[in-house]
């Protein structure tokens, strides 16, 4: 009876619960439906239109580079501000703002900017925003790029779209250190990292969160030269590598750059996947402390060279890097223009113990540290560097420190005492010169401040360094580079050194990205497909 | 006569005695799934196994069931049964040791504030609500980055984290105790306060709160976890469950599926066995009391 009160239609098809049950049922449908989809598949932000979706491991912080350039950086920023020069593909100096870069005379350059260029909204670029740019480099605290020039240049203008830079010594390689100051209008910039505003790349910025580390930038319409072919281009940054790799995987992501060993090796057996892979520019090291007193084993050149005989490269170059690094032959990267070969590291246990004893050193007992993600596979590395030295009887502590600028305070010795760093120096000049200058050109005065590569002061090797910077015939140059480096090495500077292939994934759809030495690539040039 | 007037099979059907099966079981399987953990990770440095810490680079990242590696390798060719089994002797000192510690001042200041009352009693119990409103992990995070990571800083953290669960079951237990009658005999007697709580009411409350001190176990060992994972636990190279698994998340999805799992499924047996344990345990000690009074 009840039953038949609660029928709807003579047949009895729906009854009232039936109805609510269908009703809730549709209800919870159209609410956790399109969850529900997100989370069965992959979101496909990336795939439609134009749009290139980059997938970072570091967060860009900014598209300036005062104070921070890693590589990957590099695309980005120079897709939205440009410099008077940049660094091709063959790692030399190549004109961008600039119409001309010559040398006057050894200490004396003349620049003049090419008349057709602007910024985004159009407005003009004068000399005085380069001047004023050259300017805020130096005014920077701890300036990355302002580190990398032994002076700075003096600016003088001289018409409108013409100017000189003057420096006390000669300085031979300007034109390529001068890569790396991007130009902003005078009035938007400032002695600090710049978060967005204007440049004159091909690229504008829509959207930018440093914090979060997602930037969106558009086609720059106004572009004086040739239009990118993207409409829009997608940063994000994942220091999951697990997470990087599920996204191109999944098609969320378009290109992954400078991932690990293990992740290369997974996605070379991807269909949809290129793995691009060349030859880098960043040296990586185990960098000795060079702060020592005096009567410490690594003051010592025999003890550190003793140590460098400890060190399995071959079994960590194959078992933990899966070949995708060199080590190195010298003490800068051998893509690098004025690289010498002085010698390559050697694996000889008994070698390493015969020295060690023979200096009168025993129970060892060293601080190893680095940061957080530093290099792929930092702390694994790490951990075979223990049995490594351990079989030569000597014992390191590992202080992994985390991200977020407490590196450069134990760098500088101010956090903690160290024995032995890892370190990552990379190169945007494609000249060795840069290196050098950067790690072994210290001054006692530089030393005061602790603005030295971890207290590496050698009177020789600075003037050396000095005399090669002011030379202008190039293969006298290179000849004082070569004595620099031999003197360096003979120094024994690291335990053990290499420099890691750049490598970067992409999904298929992706054409015309062209990665350089020095594991960056034009962002205008990029196209894609389907 | 009892059994005549209820028989044995309505009396194991009874709510009460179907209670008493299950805490038995409880205790049964819980006690299995952690002695599997347990036992191998206490006796870790008899058995016969490789060195957690030095590995050979030929072997790396070789699968389960490997020669000679039961367990399989991690990329550094150390085997991973060996680092599983050390890396619990870390996480279980530290547990232990820091339930211990939790316990002792858990047991004290809740018997204190239960019995002496007043500003006693309001101090704890502020104290208590102020700490319970701290997100713990944050609280230990900035702790161990203040004061570095070694193993009595983590410790004492977790104990300190973790004090006002017992002291609150403590406090709640010695509030009911101190007005029983045994207690204000031995009042009568000329027994000084501290000589009551100390000698009469704690060894009265302590069985009820030991179970709870036992359950803090799990937590102790999963904090410990955390705190490695996040890379704040005992420094590298000596093994830890959660930075196994934090080392072994990257090559989770290239392959390497048993660097995570393998520790994962340790941590949580030893959780499970521990609580299960518990749980039955504290059935049980409830029964007694109940049968008790």
């Amino acid at each position: 009876m009840a039953e038949a009160a609660i029928t709807a239609g003579p047949g009895g098809a729906f009854s009232r619960r039936a109805l609510l049950q269908f009703a809730g049922l549709l209800g919870a449908g159209s609410v956790l439906g399109p969850a529900l989809a997100a989370c069965a598949g992959p979101q496909t932000a990336a795939g439609t239109g134009k749009t290139l979706t980059i997938v970072l491991n570091r967060n860009l912080v900014s598209l300036d580079n005062k104070l921070n350039q890693y590589d990957a950086a590099v695309t980005v920023q120079r897709a939205v501000r440009q410099a008077l020069t940049a660094i091709g593909s063959d790692l030399r100096p190549h004109l961008v703002l600039a119409e001309s870069f010559e040398a006057t005379s050894p200490t004396s350059w003349r620049v003049k900017l090419r008349d057709d260029i602007c910024y985004s909204d159009k407005s003009p670029v004068t000399v005085e925003d380069v001047e004023t740019a050259i300017r805020l480099y130096f005014q920077v605290q701890a300036g990355y790029v302002a580190s990398q020039f032994p002076e700075q240049p003096a600016f003088a203008k001289v018409d409108d779209r013409s100017f000189t830079l003057t420096t006390t010594k000669p300085l031979v390689t300007l034109d390529s250190l001068m890569s790396n100051i991007l130009i902003t209008p005078a009035a938007a910039n400032k002695a600090e990292e710049l978060r967005e505003g204007l440049g004159t790349g091909p690229f504008t910025v829509a959207s930018a969160d440093s914090g979060t580390g997602t930037y969106k930038l558009v086609r720059n319409d106004n572009y004086w030269g040739e239009k990118a072919l993207l409409d829009e281009v997608s940063i994000s940054y994942q220091e999951e590598e697990g997470a990087r790799l599920i996204a191109i995987t999944s098609g969320a992501a378009d290109v992954i750059d400078t991932i690990t060993p293990e992740s290369a090796a997974s996605l070379k057996k991807n269909a949809d996947i290129d793995l691009i892979q060349g030859p880098g520019t960043r040296l990586i090291h185990l960098f000795y402390n060079f702060r020592k007193p005096a009567g410490h084993p690594l003051a010592n050149p025999k003890v550190r060279e003793a140590l460098t005989y400890a060190v399995d490269h071959d079994s960590l170059i194959s078992s933990l890097m899966n070949g995708l690094v060199s080590s190195a032959e010298g003490v800068v990267p051998k893509t690098l223009a004025g690289f010498a070969a002085t010698g390559k590291y050697t694996f000889d246990p008994a070698k390493a113990k015969q020295m060690l004893v023979a200096e009168g050193v025993s129970g060892l007992n060293l601080t190893v540290i680095w940061e957080d993600s530093e290099f792929a596979g930092a702390a694994r590395v790490m951990e075979a560097l223990v049995t490594m030295l351990g079989d030569v009887g000597v014992t390191l502590t590992l202080t992994q420190i985390p991200k977020g600028g407490e590196i450069n305070s134990w760098r500088r010795g101010e956090a903690g005492d160290w024995d032995i760093l890892g370190n990552g120096y990379g190169n945007q000049t494609g000249l060795a010169l840069t290196n050098l200058v950067g790690q072994y050109g210290g001054t006692a005065e530089k030393e005061k401040t602790r603005d030295t590569y971890h207290g590496f002061v050698v009177p020789e090797v600075t003037a050396l360094l000095d005399q090669a910077a002011a030379e202008a015939d190039g293969t006298k140059r290179d000849a004082l580079l070569t004595q620099a480096q031999q003197k360096i090495w003979a120094l024994w500077p690291a335990m053990w050194a290499w420099t890691p292939d750049n490598v970067l994934a992409k999904r298929k759809r992706v054409a015309a990205l062209d990665l350089s030495a020095a594991n960056s690539y034009e962002l205008s040039k990029v196209q894609i497909s389907g | 006569m009892n059994d005549l007037a209820i028989p044995a099979r309505v009396l194991r059907g009874s709510a009460a005695a179907r209670r008493a099966r299950y805490s038995t079981i409880k205790m049964w399987v819980g006690g299995v799934c952690a002695g599997i953990v347990v036992l191998p990770v206490v006796f870790a440095r008899v058995l016969p196994l490789p060195d957690p810490v030095r590995g050979a680079l030929r072997e790396t990242s070789l699968p389960p069931l490997s020669a000679g590696h039961l367990l399989g390798t991690d990329p550094n060719g150390r085997d991973l049964l060996s680092r599983i089994l050390h890396g619990g002797q870390t996480s279980l000192l530290i547990g232990v040791l820091a339930i211990i510690v939790s316990g002792l001042i858990g047991v004290l200041a809740g018997a204190a504030a239960g019995y002496f009352g007043g500003w006693v009693d309001a101090a704890v119990s502020r104290l208590q609500e102020a700490q319970m409103s701290l997100p713990l992990l944050l609280m230990l995070l900035l702790v161990v980055a203040l004061f570095g990571s070694s193993v009595p800083i983590i410790t004492l953290v977790i104990a300190v984290a973790q004090w006002p669960e017992p002291a609150r079951l403590t406090r709640a237990l010695v509030l009911v105790e101190r007005e029983k009658p045994y207690v204000a005999a031995a009042r009568v007697l000329g027994l000084r306060r501290v000589e009551i709580l100390a000698r009469h009411i704690i060894p009265n409350v302590l069985s009820q709160v030991l179970v709870v001190v036992l359950l803090l176990l799990a937590q102790a060992v999963l904090l410990e976890s955390a705190l490695s994972f996040l890379g704040a636990g005992v420094q590298r190279p000596y093994p830890t469950w959660g930075g196994i698994i934090a080392d072994g998340r990257e090559l989770f999805v290239t392959g390497e599926w048993w660097l995570v799992t393998l520790p994962g499924a340790a941590i949580a047996l030893l959780v499970l066995g521990v609580n299960l344990f518990g749980d039955g345990l504290r059935d049980r000690v409830r029964r007694a009391k109940a049968v008790q009074a």
